[in-house]
């Protein structure tokens, strides 16, 4: 059954030093999901000019592949969807009662593994556009 | 610390079926990011590939799934998130059937530009 918590208002982050990691696992989850679903439009509508054929589609992907800066924001994206999928199992976890007392140490671990995979992607991403 | 921090109803549908996009969604995506991004590289992706992967029943299913199943999540997450923040009553409503239009085009658009790129049909 569902409980309900005085927990102030989370969007005022003037209080961000009272943030625990618990606060911070669930602002970032906000944040990748709302990047993650803009993305979602954006890339939908990109995808849409292979409606108009071959020469639309190869020219805009490969447009976009050719400027550095979105070989940087692919990079960002890596790290907002990895986050948001291992924070998302860690909920998953949660939710079914597996890891409570050690929420704040898998949370750091996402956080942690999250850096460490954008890192080694940098390579694969921005290669052959520098 | 609180017990969970979310404005889901536990034990509503909406709330299960949350879960549910989202233990497809992890391998989904993971696969997506690992296929277009690692194992055929964005840069080099033009439409005959494209068109070769989506010919593939199975590829084809994956993928309308993978639309639908991250339309509804992310759709369902904002409007939740919003409800968080403080959203309720008639503006509750109005941004919920915004959402569910917008997520309801989302899909459509993404069912044709899905048969555009595939010789199933």
């Amino acid at each position: 059954m569902s409980q309900t918590y005085k927990r102030g208002t989370i969007e005022d982050f003037g209080r961000w030093r009272e943030f625990t990691a618990g606060m911070w696992a669930w602002i970032f989850h906000k944040f990748t999901g709302w990047v993650l679903v803009g993305y979602l439009f954006t890339h939908i509508a990109v995808l849409s000019t292979a409606m108009q054929g071959a020469s639309l589609y190869n020219s805009t992907l490969g447009g976009l592949e050719a400027l550095l800066v979105v070989r940087f924001l692919e990079v960002g994206l890596l790290a907002v969807a990895v986050f948001h999928i291992l924070n998302g199992i860690r909920l998953l976890m949660v939710d079914l009662g597996y890891g409570l007392g050690v929420q704040d140490r898998t949370f750091y671990v996402s956080l942690i593994v999250t850096g460490a995979i954008t890192v080694a992607s940098v390579p694969t991403f921005v290669g052959g556009a520098l | 610390m609180a017990e969970h921090y979310t404005s889901f109803e536990r034990g509503g549908r909406r709330w299960l079926a949350q879960r549910l996009t989202a233990v497809f969604l992890i391998g989904v995506l993971a696969f997506h990011f690992v296929l277009l991004h690692f194992v055929n590289h964005a840069a080099e992706i033009e439409l005959a590939g494209t068109t070769a992967r989506m010919s593939q029943v199975s590829y084809f299913a994956t993928m309308w799934l993978f639309l639908v199943a991250a339309t509804f999540h992310g759709v369902n997450g904002v409007y939740n998130a919003l409800v968080n923040m403080g959203l309720s009553g008639t503006r509750a409503r109005v941004v919920g059937g915004v959402l569910a239009v917008a997520g309801l085009g989302l899909i459509a658009q993404g069912t044709r530009v899905a048969l555009a790129m595939t010789n199933l049909v």
